[in-house]
């Protein structure tokens, strides 16, 4: 029993890291339709800040972080300005604008390739490393820093798009760009907003993840992937799907990964299992939450 | 003259909303047949379902006594039935040419390795070339399309459909968008159209484009035939100027 | 006509005579490059013309190569027999892929192929005495074709010819109705449909056929190296493919061509200046195509002739 609590709550955790990056890739998608492979990277970039300024220069951690999380918006404010909206101006295709940060992905990972070295590189815990026993229900701080983090996240999600005008016109956007533009909202704007916020979410995700992982350049991809299947377990509908999406995908891989009888290396195999079951599977609902 | 089209009965719901209620009409060979109606009358729903966009809750279409409701889109053009979109729906990546040549999809054989297959393409390629010039856009066969007017996309349009050889082409709102000079040329191509023996159907707004051009007219309303015949007969039905109150001067 | 046609026999020719004046250093560069120009033209075809992204391209060139490889030396098959099953084997995992995933809209396609790419890089991985694990299989040579033992450059003349076939293939299907239906499919779906194209099955025909016609590559190159490993199957090259179509012009034979030799010859002359970073440029490279010249360097090209 004990041992399935603590399994609960590490999977929680990584549920939560799941979370924050099928909200990133929701924040973009709902306004914009476009699908930022990028994401990944972003969290990587987010955790070679975290390992220069927490590590290198021993910022206090708030401190750090507030840094990290505002220059990752600043990452995702200047991608979508000169990678995404020239092709939308232009009318392209919304491919265009999907590829175009494919390659904006390769480039960030060999940005940090070069300027790091190739080992993994530690980043701080806040609080050390420490056990946290609430009753029964015991983990390690960094699991509860993670969820307490991830739900102030998501209730400040959940406010801003229910009580905010901000919030409205981001949902009007993504309801009808054509007749959000007509009600005067500024889709630029709209646009430019959901990247930062975008980037912000993975950044913070890459942060929060780092300490357990270290900082290495190849961290992006699998996570990218794993947000993604997030994403698709939860819904682009709903902000909550992502959370949701996120913790059913962490609980079935760490569940499967201790009690499945199957090699360990599989386990790797189970969130693109995941992803291409509910791809396949439910791609309906995914294409009408898009049009 | 004998139906080659035969629409029985047909029933499509949106939800509470019936579009089209228990529908009846034929397009007989040859002819020029206007459906007409007030905006929400039901007539892009009925172009939709003959074309096998949607599907219908009830009733049943014949052509050439064949029931073709429910078949998928490309099996209906592979029966002889071509349609144009109101909203010109260019291939963009290719020149005006290919963009026709794609309209005798369903002209050739399936075997892209024969010796046959040379010659079919050579062929096709001459019978688009004439459709092109017909349509009248013979000096931009090898345009971009991006560089087309809305005009000129029409009449693209009218060449790709034309390229299946459809025993039926299907018109969505075809003067919508058009100059007056080119609502006439676009009439006379029409014409030309029936006179090469295939049967028209053209779902219009616009009356006077389309009852000096037409054989025959349907009047929906609320989803239903109130008045069919020739544009002058229903031109005179009361029936017809009621569901027109207010657009009157249409008439 | 038929001088167009002596002209590309004749050219072809010399790129199979070529490996003759080669060293056996030059011929591996020559063998892989050939390849990498037979992976793009099959990619464009899926991509560039029928406008589906998969990141399963290079899954399938692994799926060939180690199809053959297992059959031949773990199963002890022969020859001919490895070889077919080989290919029967890629056409089966592309139908079952592309059945269901070919139905899904956009980049949709992108996502579960990359996903398909990864699980079988674990396969790999954890395939033990099958795949070789993380080590792969080395150490096996071609065994010898009806008493014929082809090595050296006349092996890259097989290369030559499995280019060639490709390209004749490839050609041949998008200068008839099936290209233009293609092309139909990715420029406005509905449209196509209208014109009588099966939009489902022209993707699932594309998909299938460009897959295997990767395997049949991954086969040919089992016996370049004579080493299959998790590596060299993995994601990069996955998206190297990808940017090669892009940058050089996606639609387009010759972009394609163009594209792959471009992004295979870059890191030899790059990496005095950025070491393994060459990546580095080709991200910018994709970039700066997407943003400043969707038509690829073809495009380019055709702009300054004009």
């Amino acid at each position: 029993m004990r041992d399935l609590l603590e399994l609960a709550v590490s999977a929680t955790a990584s549920g939560c890291i799941y979370g924050l990056i099928a909200l990133a890739y929701l924040l973009m998608i709902r306004p914009t339709g476009i699908i930022n492979f990028a994401v990944g990277e972003w969290a990587m970039v987010a955790a070679f800040g975290g390992h220069l300024l927490l590590y290198r220069y021993e910022w206090p951690y708030a401190l750090g972080m507030a840094a990290v999380v505002a220059f990752m918006m600043l990452v995702g404010w200047g991608t979508e300005r000169v990678a995404v909206r020239p092709l939308v101006e232009k009318g392209a295709p919304l491919l265009a604008p999907i590829l175009a940060l494919l390659g904006v992905l390769v480039v960030t990972r060999e940005v940090i390739s070069v300027s790091f070295p190739p080992d993994p590189l530690p980043v701080p815990f806040p609080f050390g490393i420490g056990r946290l026993e609430i009753g029964p229900v015991g983990g390690s701080y960094q699991s509860f820093f993670i969820i307490v983090v991830t739900l102030l996240v998501f209730a400040g999600m959940w406010f801003f798009f229910e009580k905010t005008l901000w919030g409205k016109s981001f949902e009007a956007v993504a309801l009808n760009r054509r007749a959000a533009a007509l009600m005067g909202i500024n889709l630029s704007r709209v646009t430019a907003l959901s990247f930062a916020g975008g980037a912000g979410a993975a950044g913070l995700a890459g942060l929060l993840v780092s300490p357990n992982i270290s900082a290495h350049y190849l961290m992006g991809v699998p996570l990218a992937i794993q947000g993604f299947t997030a994403l698709v377990v939860g819904g682009v509908g709903r902000v909550e799907g992502a959370l949701l999406g996120g913790l059913l995908l962490a609980f079935a891989e760490q569940f499967i990964a201790r009690y499945a009888p199957i090699p360990s290396g599989y386990t790797q195999g189970v969130p693109l299992l995941f992803l291409m079951i509910f791809l396949l599977v439910r791609p309906t609902g995914l294409l009408r939450a898009r049009a | 003259m004998g139906s080659i089209l035969e629409v029985r009965r047909l029933t499509k719901r949106f939800g509470g909303l019936t579009a089209v209620a228990g529908l009846d009409f034929d397009l007989r060979e040859g002819e020029i047949l206007g459906v007409i109606g007030p905006n929400g009358a039901g007539k892009t729903t009925t172009f939709n379902i003959i074309a096998g966009t949607y599907d219908a809750d009830e009733g049943e279409i014949r052509f050439a006594g064949q029931p073709i409701l429910g078949l998928a889109p490309h099996r209906i053009a592979r029966l002889g039935i071509m349609r144009t979109f109101q909203h010109n729906r260019p291939f963009s990546g290719m020149p005006v040419l290919d963009n026709v040549m794609v309209g005798a999809h369903t002209r050739f054989s399936k075997n892209v390795f024969s010796r046959k297959a040379a010659n079919e393409e050579r062929f096709q390629r001459r019978r688009a070339e004439e459709l092109v010039e017909f349509v009248g856009l013979a000096g931009l066969r090898d345009a971009d399309v991006g560089t087309l007017s809305f005009g000129q996309g029409r009449l693209l349009e009218i060449a790709r459909a034309l390229a299946g050889e459809p025993r039926v082409i299907l018109f969505d709102e075809p003067a919508a968008g058009l100059t007056p000079a080119e609502l006439d040329r676009l009439g006379g191509i029409i014409r030309g159209i029936a006179q090469r023996g295939i049967a028209v159907l053209l779902i219009e707004h616009d009356m006077r484009f389309l009852l000096p051009l037409a054989s025959r007219v349907v009047v929906l309303n609320f989803g239903a035939r109130i008045a069919e015949g020739t544009p002058q007969e229903v031109r005179s039905q009361p029936a017809v100027m009621e569901a027109y109150l207010g657009d009157a001067a249409a008439l | 006509m038929t001088a167009k046609r002596l002209a590309w026999v004749g050219g072809f020719v010399i790129l199979a005579v070529l490996p003759f004046f080669l060293g056996s250093y030059h011929n591996d560069v020559y063998r892989k490059l050939l390849l990498w120009i037979t992976l793009a033209l099959g990619y464009n075809f899926l991509f560039g013309i029928c406008g589906q992204v998969a990141f399963s391209h290079f899954a399938f060139y692994g799926i060939g190569a180690y199809s053959v490889v297992i059959l031949l030396f773990q199963l002890n098959l022969p020859f001919p027999v490895a070889i077919v099953l080989g290919v029967v084997i890629c056409v089966v995992l592309a139908l079952a892929v592309a059945i269901p995933a070919t139905r899904l809209e956009g980049f949709y396609l992108a996502l579960v192929t990359l996903a398909l790419a990864q699980l079988f890089i674990v396969v790999l991985n954890e395939g033990g005495d099958v795949t070789g694990g993380t080590g792969g299989i080395a150490n096996y040579r071609l065994p010898p074709i009806f008493g014929w033992r082809i090595a050296g450059p006349s092996y890259t003349v097989v290369i030559v010819a499995l280019l060639a076939a490709t390209l004749a293939v490839l050609w041949r299907l998008d200068h008839s109705w099936f290209g233009r239906a293609c092309r139909a499919v990715r420029d406005n779906p509905e449209a196509a449909a209208a014109m009588g194209v099966d939009v489902a099955r022209t993707k699932v025909i594309v998909f299938t056929l460009t897959s295997a016609l990767a395997g049949i590559a991954g086969m040919v190159y089992a016996f370049v190296d004579n080493t299959v490993n998790p590596p060299i199957f993995g994601l990069d090259n996955a998206f190297l493919i990808l940017f090669m179509v892009i940058v050089g012009g996606a639609g387009r034979h010759a972009g394609a061509a163009i594209g792959a030799i471009l992004l295979f010859l870059l890191p030899f002359w790059l990496s005095p200046l950025v070491g393994h970073h060459h990546q580095l440029v080709f991200g910018l490279l994709v970039v700066a195509a997407i943003l400043l010249q969707p038509k690829g360097l073809i495009g380019l090209w055709d702009r300054f002739s004009r």
